[in-house]
């Protein structure tokens, strides 16, 4: 049976208007996401993965400029733009459609109520009819799920350690049982038995109700672990996308190379920690060919001059590069470049 | 070993909170956030700590900048007593330093300690005058906790809470240089850029007047790492500095924050939950589980030859950069460690997979050195129970 897409994004741009001229962070995204399925985002600090979470969800600060495409948002009724909603009919979505935890999360619990609270009034407005005994009762399962104890529904914020707040908030981007759900650094706080246990939890969970989830960090052995596709983003663009085997065996980007290759291991040898030399563009005014050609080691004139088209190279595997990699392909990142 | 050689050493620091209230009863709830932990930190050496989420590590950090009283115990920087500079009440100063030498001296106890030694040769040098011992560490006490200040910095946690979000990035990085009055105003601008561009917020110019809600969460980061390193500290708590940064230039970060600290003779209490950082960063390390330190020493020996049953299931749980491998599970019972009014016995007992009947009775363990430069507080590693 052919699995039905839940969110489907067509070249998506999104720029932030700033003194300095334009601040291109999302510019030109294109991706599907099948039901049950789950999609890791990787890239470097500043790339503009939490951007492209902001967009879907339309939660953009007032200097966002919304400068194109389409999102796609099918729960079983036919496919809706969210992008043409007006935005009390997106409300309804947000949430109970597509949940986010947020990177900054940590701090959006509010100080002066009690955790538990919080999290029984995001049930209620999404689940008017559930009494207070049983949204009660969920949180508190939520809580035993996310490893917190439920006695703390009656802590505030400021009693929390920064794991703790972490926590609590996945619990409550679970607790309206998204279809969707994007989680921005959700584990990056915690400690790995407490990552591990989550990530298994949220797989179940995922898999229970057929959710599908948006996975992004910047830890590739975390999202080695959860995602079966996975998009590499690089300044404002995905630059490679394949399930999550191709890109690890057979990365056939440059730079998503370079990342597999600058990870520290806990025990084995300690070798020399590879970095990829220079830095991430401006994206105020980022380089007219290919984004990443001044850091890259096999960059030729054409990449300097001819920005590379995305394009699909074998059947679900898509990437823009004028110079994929053969498979095998060994590449240098100098130091002096 | 000369007084300058020990960067920091911190004596059973304890740290506990009052919990909520429960809604029947009037007991008194409180979370034992750091219950009786003591390390040292040489020169030239960093200590990495790592535990579970909720286990103390920021609280610790948060003492020696004080910006939490400790409840009970000792911090000395430099071989220097600082506790009196990071409790806030005087009351309670005077009864620290009645505790900790008054009523010790006046009984005629011998110090042994190189620190107990000083301050005993402060109290005769006093006229073995109570008052006057005190006194001296009243006088100039705003002077001598801005001098602590300037010596110990932290980078925090969580880069939204921690930068001043009315103020641009040239003023947060570099307000500690206005509040010390150091340079003139054009050599802050420019030790600001440079320390910017360390930081790889290139160009300069185009973050200097940005405010911190319009950069991405890594890039706040390198903001509260460069704020922190502005004054040259002597010892830096970094509270979790890279966690938010993806591989490429955490490197670049963690190869700036070690160079840093060669060239300017600095040590780190580096708190993270990423031992692959950890053992980039920090020649020691101390596992730490609710409020203890459950193992410590040496960072190759500990993460090769983990021995505490916690540490092990740490390093199980490490996920592994490849979507194909499947990893063992992480041998732990359970799932909620509970850190309001612990039992006595050892932490870790309802998660712990050796737990015997013993383990129940018996207080929680000591730290015992099993070999040589590493330490266990465990009964079954010891060898002092027997396993099960
Ligand atoms: N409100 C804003 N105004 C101007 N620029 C912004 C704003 N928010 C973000 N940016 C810029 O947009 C780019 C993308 O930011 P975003 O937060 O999406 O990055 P990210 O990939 O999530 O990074 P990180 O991994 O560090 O969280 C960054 O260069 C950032 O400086
Ligand atoms: N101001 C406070 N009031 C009450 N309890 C607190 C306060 N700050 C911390 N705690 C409690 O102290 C314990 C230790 O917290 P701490 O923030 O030191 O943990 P941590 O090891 O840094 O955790 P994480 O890795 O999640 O950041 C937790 O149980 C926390 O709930
Ligand atoms: S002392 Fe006992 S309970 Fe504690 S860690 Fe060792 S075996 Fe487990
Ligand atoms: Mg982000
Ligand atoms: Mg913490």
């Amino acid at each position: 049976m052919e699995k039905r897409v839940v969110l489907k994004v067509e070249d998506l741009k999104m720029h932030y208007k700033t003194k300095k001229g334009y601040v291109k962070a999302v510019d030109g995204i294109s991706f599907e996401l099948n039901e049950g399925e789950s999609l890791g985002i990787v890239g470097e600090s500043g790339c503009g993965k939490t951007s492209v979470s902001m967009t879907i969800l339309r939660l953009l600060p007032e200097n966002a400029e919304f400068k194109g495409g389409h999102i796609y948002f099918n729960d079983g009724k036919g496919p809706i733009d969210l992008v043409s909603l007006p935005e009390d009919e997106m409300r309804k979505y947000r949430w109970k459609g597509i949940s986010m935890i947020f990177q900054a999360a940590m701090n959006s619990l509010n100080p002066v109520y009690k955790v538990g609270d919080q999290i029984i009034e995001a049930i209620q407005n999404h689940y008017p009819d559930l009494s207070i005994d049983e949204a009660k009762k969920k949180v508190a399962e939520l809580f035993e799920l996310v490893g917190l104890d439920p006695k703390r529904m009656e802590q505030y914020p400021h009693q929390y350690s920064g794991g703790m707040k972490q926590r609590a908030i996945i619990a409550m981007a679970l607790s309206c049982d998204p279809k969707v759900i994007i989680a921005d650094e959700p584990t990056t706080a915690l400690d790995v038995i407490v990552q591990d246990r989550i990530l298994k939890e949220m797989k179940k969970i995922q898999q229970k109700l057929n959710m599908s989830m948006i996975y992004i960090s910047h830890d590739i052995a975390v999202i080695a672990e959860v995602s079966d596709k996975i998009a590499v983003m690089y300044a404002g663009k995905f630059v490679e996308f394949a399930d999550s085997v191709t890109i690890f065996k057979r990365p056939s980007h440059p730079y998503t190379y370079g990342l597999m290759h600058a990870f520290p291991s806990v025990v084995g040898p300690k070798t020399e920690l590879t970095t990829i030399p220079g830095e991430p563009p401006n994206l105020l005014d980022p380089p007219k060919g290919c984004r990443f050609a001044p850091r890259c080691p096999l960059a030729t004139e054409e990449c300097w001059e001819k920005e590379p088209e995305y394009r699909e190279i074998e059947p679900g595997h898509w990437i823009a590069c004028h110079h994929p990699l053969k498979v095998g392909e060994v590449v240098k990142f100098d130091e002096q470049k | 070993m000369s007084k300058s050689d020990l960067i920091l050493k911190i004596e059973n620091l304890r740290k506990l909170f009052p919990a909520e209230r429960r809604v029947f009863g009037k007991v008194n709830l409180f979370v034992h956030a750091v219950d009786g932990v003591s390390y040292e930190i040489k020169r030239g050496e960093s200590l990495a700590l790592v535990g579970e989420s909720g286990c103390g590590k920021t609280t610790t950090g948060k003492i020696l900048v004080g910006l939490y009283e400790p409840t009970s115990g000792r911090v000395l920087i430099e071989g220097e007593d600082v506790t009196p500079y990071l409790i806030q009440n005087k009351k309670r100063v005077i009864e620290y330093l009645k505790d900790m030498y008054l009523n010790k001296f006046k009984k005629g106890e011998i110090p042994s300690s190189e620190v107990d030694k000083n301050m005993y040769e402060l109290y005769k040098k006093l006229g073995e005058n109570e008052s006057a011992f005190i006194n001296h560490f009243m006088k100039d006490r705003g002077k001598k906790m801005i001098d602590l200040r300037k010596k110990v910095q932290m980078i925090f946690q969580d880069p939204y809470e921690s930068l001043n979000p009315r103020m641009t990035i040239y003023d947060i990085v570099a307000e500690p240089l206005n509040i010390h009055n150091i340079g003139t105003i054009k050599e802050r601008e420019d030790r600001v850029a440079d320390l910017l561009a360390d930081v790889g917020l290139t160009p300069p110019d185009s973050f200097l007047f940005r405010f911190p809600h319009e950069l991405s969460g890594g890039q706040r980061q390198r903001v509260a790492i460069a704020r922190a390193l502005i004054l040259n500290p002597t010892f830096v708590v970094a509270d979790e500095p890279t966690s938010m940064l993806d591989v490429s230039i955490r490197t670049g970060i963690m190869k700036l924050m070690m160079k840093l600290a060669d060239e300017y003779d600095m040590s780190y209490l580096y708190i993270t939950h990423d031992l692959a950082v950890a053992r980039y960063m920090a020649n020691k390390i101390a596992v730490m589980y609710l409020g203890k330190i459950v193992e410590m020493g040496d960072i190759e020996e500990v993460l090769h030859n983990p021995l505490h049953p916690y540490t092990k299931a740490l390093l199980t749980a490490v996920p592994v950069p490849d979507p194909e491998h499947k990893r063992g599970e992480p041998d732990i019972k359970g799932s909620v460690a509970k850190p309001i009014n612990p039992p006595p016995r050892c932490r870790f007992y309802d998660r712990c997979p050796l737990a015997t009947k013993e383990c129940e009775k018996l207080p929680h363990p000591e730290l015992k050195e099993v070999a040589p430069n590493h330490w266990v507080a465990c009964y079954v590693v010891a060898g002092d129970v027997k396993a099960k």
